[in-house]
């Protein structure tokens, strides 16, 4: 397989790729069908988020092997307007587009690991991992 | 020979008090072991009046003190652990002998060399004195350790079989019925058994076609908020893949803790008993229970002639 | 890419097949209220089985759909959602509350007859 680390989210059909992609590394990490689901479906929550928010960005994967421990890491990395009030961001049902706003808050709950660094201006990153049962 | 070596301490010249003039202070103890082991054997027999091994037969106690004895012994003579004191650990561990017995033991072990030791000395220097700690220290610890070490790894183990036994057990589907299916739970609900137990709750209703799923709780002990979150997302998750989740089980004192906790079970039917939820299932799947009518006959029959007679 | 939409006598029937991007779904919304408009059909059955990611702008398109379906007098009820598909549903805190649901589609017409006839 041609192993690609970083999907480019321009356009919307994007944010299908990049689940689509994300649903290939778990499945070969070894994930069960469920999990397979969460980590697409924490994907396609923050490639919505890069298309919708920041305009473009990337969707990064990558397969964590320590000694005892595997893992699939997704990064979302753009270089967008930030957000201004991230505990705001981190609660259920708070959106600014109408959405459900289940989108963060619900990729904290799918993934084992949740990690955000935001800048106004600058953009915003987060990095999740979900660690094999 | 003036000197005596013990691995790198010296043994002060003044204790030697003819007891050492021919070796180590571990020669010395070997030399003397049938005193050792007559001391230690009495005090362990004496200690064990009071203890644990109780239910074990005399004979028994006495020979595994034996072959502890010269377990400990062969590892002074071969310089370290040896597969003997393996065997003999993982023979206790099978028989389910306590650790303590073991490390008591030792202990006791450790007591009566140096007594024994000290009293054969002539005169006790402090030199002398610490020599002498140190060589049973570096003679009992590692085996304390290893033995430790053996019985631990051991528990890890079971610990471990014991926990994907319980996996097996911990979430049975049973289809008692054609589109009724019941999941008793049983035990402690943690976050990763609720994660197994919705997956298998989906996966069976799915395969059993099930239109109503009864979670049985009655032998859930306790319904904190974290066990009922737990509980109401499978219930809602139930409904999602299409099927319909009764509560069943909820004893007064966890309908109690569900009030008290603030947490709302609303959404969905519950049942105080898996009989009435069952009756409950059979009316969402447009069926009920009728007794059959020749049944009564024959019963009044019964009770009518009994009248007569 | 646009979804097929079948009619059986009062029914429209969906089985989604594809894995949906947020294009096709609006339009599969839009499709649908029309031809509810057109048909005048009293109940929809969406088909989810082959659906293996449902996220929360999916989610919502759904639910929508459900709501405004309802106003124009057609009740609908999605059936066929996997397993995976509902417990991610749950961990995004996504509970479809007023939604009708059934196991697959035959389970669907049932509860769809049921519930107009009541
Ligand atoms: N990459 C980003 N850059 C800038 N702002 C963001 C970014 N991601 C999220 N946000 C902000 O955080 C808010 C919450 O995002 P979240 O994904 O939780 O909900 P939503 O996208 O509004 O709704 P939903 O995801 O449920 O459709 C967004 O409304 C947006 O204001
Ligand atoms: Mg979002």
């Amino acid at each position: 397989m041609d192993f690609k680390p970083c999907v480019n989210i321009r356009k919307e059909w994007d944010i299908v790729g990049a689940r689509q992609l994300g649903r290939e590394q778990a499945k070969e990490v070894g994930f069960g069908t469920v999990d397979q689901a969460r980590i697409a479906t924490a994907i396609s929550e923050l490639a919505r988020n890069i298309y919708l928010y920041a305009g473009k960005g990337k969707i990064c994967f990558e397969v964590i092997n320590e000694f005892d421990h595997k893992g699939l890491k997704i990064s979302a990395i753009d270089q967008g307007p930030g957000i201004r009030d991230l505990n705001q961001v981190m609660q259920d049902g708070y959106s600014t587009s109408g959405g459900l706003g289940a989108g963060l808050p619900g990729v904290k709950r799918l993934m084992d690991h949740f990690e955000i660094t935001t800048e106004v201006d600058e953009g915003t990153q987060i990095h999740t991992i979900k660690w094999l049962r | 020979m003036e000197q005596m070596l013990l691995g790198e301490a010296k043994l002060n010249k003044k204790c030697r008090g003819g007891i050492f003039l021919d070796g180590t202070l571990q020669e010395f103890v070997v030399n003397n072991s049938d005193v050792i082991i007559k001391n230690w054997l009495e005090e362990v027999t004496e200690k064990r009046k009071s203890d644990y091994t109780s239910s074990i037969s005399t004979e028994l106690f006495q020979s595994t003190n034996r072959e502890f004895v010269n377990v400990i012994f062969s590892s002074l003579d071969k310089q370290g652990l040896t597969t003997e004191l393996d065997d003999f650990s993982e023979r206790l561990i099978n028989l389910g002998w306590p650790l303590s017995y073991l490390t008591d033991g030792l202990q006791t072990f450790r007591r009566v060399t140096i007594d024994f030791i000290l009293s054969q000395s002539e005169k006790i220097e402090t030199n002398h004195f610490t020599n002498v700690l140190e060589m049973v220290d570096n003679w009992v610890d590692p085996i304390i350790n290893s033995l430790v070490n053996e019985y631990s790894g051991n528990w890890e183990h079971t610990v471990s079989l014991q926990r994907v036994a319980l996996q097996e057990l911990s979430a049975p589907l049973i289809p008692v019925m054609k589109n009724i299916t019941i999941m008793p739970l049983i035990g402690t609900i943690d976050t990763e058994r609720a994660k197994l137990i919705m997956e298998n709750l989906l996966e069976g209703t799915i395969k059993h076609n099930a239109e109503v799923v009864l979670i049985d709780i009655t032998g859930v002990p306790v319904v904190d908020t974290m066990v009922a979150h737990h509980i109401i997302q499978a219930a809602e998750a139930v409904r999602l893949i299409g099927s319909t989740c009764i509560l069943v089980g909820i004893r007064p004192e966890i309908a109690q803790t569900i009030v008290n906790l603030g947490i709302d079970l609303g959404k969905f039917p519950t049942k105080s008993s898996l009989r009435k939820g069952f009756e409950k299932a059979l009316e969402l799947t447009g069926r009920k229970i009728t007794r059959s009518k020749e049944r009564d006959q024959t019963i009044e029959k019964m009770m009518s002639s009994l009248e007569e007679g | 890419m646009r979804i097929p939409i079948l009619k059986l006598h009062n029914y429209l029937l969906i089985s989604i097949q594809i894995d949906l991007d947020d294009q096709t779904a609006i339009q599969f919304q839009e499709d649908l209220l029309n031809k509810i408009h057109k048909s005048g059909a009293t109940g929809v059955v969406i088909d989810l089985t082959s659906v293996d990611i449902i996220d929360s702008f999916i989610a919502k398109v759904l639910g929508d759909v459900v709501s405004m379906s309802d106003l124009m007098g057609a009740r609908v009820v999605l059936t066929g959602i996997q397993p995976a598909v509902a417990m991610t549903l749950i961990d995004l805190g996504i509970h479809l509350q007023n939604v009708t649901t059934a196991l697959d589609l035959e389970q669907g017409l049932i509860k769809l007859r049921q519930e107009l006839e009541a």
